[in-house]
């Protein structure tokens, strides 16, 4: 109301001062030159002026946002279609402002040089930028009111805008500066204003930065939180206090929270919402573990990295489905596993000898071949019928199977660096731990089957060389049964690669049929050490041992490695006999 | 965003139906706004402002939790760490970016683990016991620290006041 009494009170009364002046001139320049001239006219002309900024900032607000009290009543949707249109219309017009003063502004500097409106042309850029985010920003904010879940990377986009938008104001600046120093001095007055455009500039580099890197850690390193683990804390996300049934992280310091709650709060802050930690600063604890052990001379998680390892090696070697079992299995001898594995491997030459040569195979170790077996590693019972007949074929059944191991003696072991440590040190190591110890016997069961299917080996290598000479063996193989002729028919095509494989090494065995000879006279007491001793006096093995044993080999193999050997075979003596005691 | 907001806001005022702790009671102005709190604290007892019930306004954002919310008191308050138009200054009311007084350590700043009824009880203990050091209000930090006889009566006089006496 009393605006528009002011209103009016001023329009009166310019049109009065007006009248007047021309009243009394009668002519258009004269009644300007009067209007001028005269101080109260001009105030009042003034004070008319000023009404009509007002006026014109009334009229602009009712054009854009005129309906948006009465919209706000409404329901959202309603507020969108009343509201989306003037405001877009407002930026339109103050971007078209903006570009249309920056054209002036830029041509008139063309054509006269360098004037005041250089720097009002950047003045009116920065404002574009600004209007620029202003719209884009809008443009997210409505996307995100009109979904009804929460929009998660809405934050990254605005981060992103930012950081957009302050690189183009930060290069915008510096061409001013550049420019001004150029054509004029140093411009002061921009000085702050540009200070804090880099100062935005530099804050959203890095939080674009420490967000991401937060964000990718959160993906890459930190688990996910288990079930057991949901449960046993009270299951609700402290952020949004919602159940966590899936998608949940558990950050290094055990605090479990959703995912998208997480990386919605590290697109802001790089902690845990929880005990604050810096989830940057904080080593990802998942890499702890693993790191850690190291240091321990024989960690225990050195040695499944063999097992499981061994089952990877045999099938490339391995008659398929036959025996590559065995060995990964093996290594728990006085496992069930072990039992039913080795009684696999066995049945299949029990099966086989039968048909072929079943009284030699029944004369041999007493009973069935089964139950020896399944204490001790099926090898056992091979050597006593190796013993009346060498040269008979149907043990090596078994040989096609175990004949593999040696192929995979270049196990990569890390081998640690010992070599500068002293025998006392060495043997403090040993005993720190007891599942060192377990892991320990467990490795030395595993190079026991290894060794002892090498032997083998060897007499089917002789064996081998025996039948090649003699057609009787493979015929009867043959009629054996069906895994038979694989093995055999298979057979050579392994030993070359062995050969290729070992090279050298092996094959001095092939040529020395005596070591397999050797076998019956120690046959009876090969759990004993004898065997052992025996195994010693085989040069062929024991390179495949050194190599496989890496973990277990705590001393540089070139100066001790006679005392290493005795100290194994020792421990591989000792062990058998444990067994021996609950075969029977 | 202010999907989750709402929600969480919802969860809250649950939880403080359900369970409310002692000398607070708060929720929203009406149901139809629910980024608009009214609370209600009672005046710690054992201090100057025993027995009086302030009213305060919070205001919350439509990221919440990820941003505090903000607070006001709409009583007359007279106390260190309110400004003298009611705006509430504690260190868990500021998001860990901004630091109005510059002092406060991070670990005591905003984060969504912070809850409506933290923020109320950290306000009751800070009519407990003020926090002169930062002040929001100079006079009364003044008062506090050099004439507490006088500070005294001025809240005595705001806690009548706050009641209706």
């Amino acid at each position: 109301m009393r605006a528009v009494v002011l209103t009016l009170g001023s329009l009166c009364l310019t049109a009065a001062v007006i009248g007047n002046a021309y009243y009394q001139k009668q002519q258009f320049y004269p009644s300007v030159v009067y209007l001028t001239k005269s101080n109260p006219s001009m105030a009042v002309l003034y004070i008319q002026a000023f009404v009509i900024v007002i006026l014109m900032g009334k009229l602009v607000r009712k054009l854009f946002f005129g309906q948006l009290r009465a919209a706000e009543m409404e329901v959202v949707t309603y507020v969108l279609m009343d509201f989306i249109f003037p405001f877009l219309a407002l930026l339109l017009v103050l971007g078209c402002l903006d570009a249309m003063f920056i054209s002036h502004a830029y041509h008139s500097t063309l054509i006269r040089g360098a004037t005041v409106q250089l720097v009002f042309g950047f003045e009116y850029a920065i404002l574009l930028t600004m209007v620029i985010t202003t719209f884009v920003k809008y443009i997210l904010h409505t996307i995100d009111l009109q979904s009804e879940n929460p929009w998660d990377n809405k934050a990254v986009y605005l981060l992103y805008t930012e950081l957009t938008m302050g690189f183009v104001k930060v290069l915008l600046y510096m061409a001013f500066m550049i420019i001004m120093i150029k054509v004029h001095t140093f411009p002061l007055f921009a000085i702050r204003p540009m200070y804090l455009t880099v100062r935005a500039f530099k804050k959203a580099v890095n939080d674009v930065i420490m967000s991401r890197r937060a964000i990718r850690n959160m993906n890459t390193l930190y688990p996910d939180a288990t079930p057991e683990e949901l449960a046993q804390a009270d299951n609700v996300c402290i952020i949004c206090r919602e159940e966590m049934v899936t998608a949940s992280k558990k950050l290094p310091c055990n605090h479990i929270f959703h995912t998208s709650c997480l990386r919605s709060w590290f697109q802001r802050q790089q902690t845990c919402p929880t005990c604050r930690m810096d989830v940057l600063r904080a080593p990802p604890p998942q890499q702890n573990p693993t790191p850690q052990p190291p240091p321990a001379p024989q960690p225990p998680q050195q040695i499944p990295p063999v097992f499981p390892g061994f089952p990877m090696w045999p099938p490339p070697h391995v008659h398929p489905g036959q025996v590559p079992q065995v060995p990964p299995q093996t290594p728990p001898a006085a496992g069930t596993s072990q039992a039913a594995a080795s009684t696999t491997a066995a049945t299949q030459p029990a099966a086989a000898a039968p048909g072929s040569t079943a009284p030699a195979m029944t004369t041999g170790p007493p009973g069935s071949p089964l139950p020896t077996v399944a204490g001790l590693p099926p090898f056992p019972p091979p050597p006593p019928h190796g013993a009346p007949m060498p040269g008979l074929p149907p043990p090596f059944m078994m040989p096609p199977g175990f004949f593999v191991p040696p192929p995979f003696v270049p196990p990569p072991m890390p081998s640690p660096n010992y070599s500068g440590m002293t025998e006392e040190e060495l043997r403090a190591m040993e005993g720190q731990e007891r599942q060192h110890l377990v892991a320990r016997v467990e490795c030395l069961r595993s190079i026991q089957t290894l060794l002892d299917a090498a032997m083998v080996q060897m007499q089917q290598y002789t064996s081998l060389m025996a039948t090649l000479g003699s057609p009787v063996a493979a015929t009867t193989a043959g009629q054996g049964s069906t895994p038979v002729p694989t093995a055999t028919t298979t057979q050579p095509a392994d030993t070359t690669e062995v050969t290729n494989v070992l090279s050298s090494k092996m094959s001095p065995r092939e040529e020395t049929p005596s070591s397999p000879e050797q076998k019956p006279t120690t046959g009876e007491s090969q759990e004993e050490s004898g065997d052992l001793s025996e195994l010693e006096g085989a040069v062929g093995f024991t390179p495949p041992t050194e190599t496989l044993i890496p973990e277990d080999t705590e001393v540089p193999p070139e100066t001790d490695a006679n005392e290493i050997r005795r100290r194994r075979i020792e421990r591989l003596s000792s062990q058998p006999g444990e067994e021996d005691g609950t075969e029977p | 965003m202010a999907g989750s907001a709402l929600k969480r806001l919802m969860a809250e005022y649950k939880q403080l139906t359900l369970n409310p702790p002692e000398g607070i009671v708060a929720g929203p102005v009406n149901e139809e706004n629910f980024f608009e709190w009214e609370a209600l604290i009672l005046g710690p007892e054992g201090t100057c402002f025993e027995g009086g019930v302030f009213q305060a306004r919070m205001t919350f954002p439509s990221d919440y939790p990820l941003s505090p919310p903000k607070m006001k008191f709409t009583s007359e308050m007279f106390h260190p760490n309110i400004y003298p138009d009611g705006r509430v200054c504690i260190s868990i009311l500021h998001a860990p970016g901004d630091d109005p007084m510059g002092y406060e350590s991070s670990s005591e700043r905003w984060s969504p683990v912070q809850s409506v009824e933290k923020i109320l009880l950290s306000v009751v203990s800070m009519l407990a016991e003020p926090n002169d050091e930062s002040g929001a209000n100079v006079d009364a930090s003044k008062m506090w620290r050099e004439d507490r006889e006088q500070f005294n009566q001025i809240a005595h006089r705001l806690v009548r006041k706050s009641i209706g006496l």
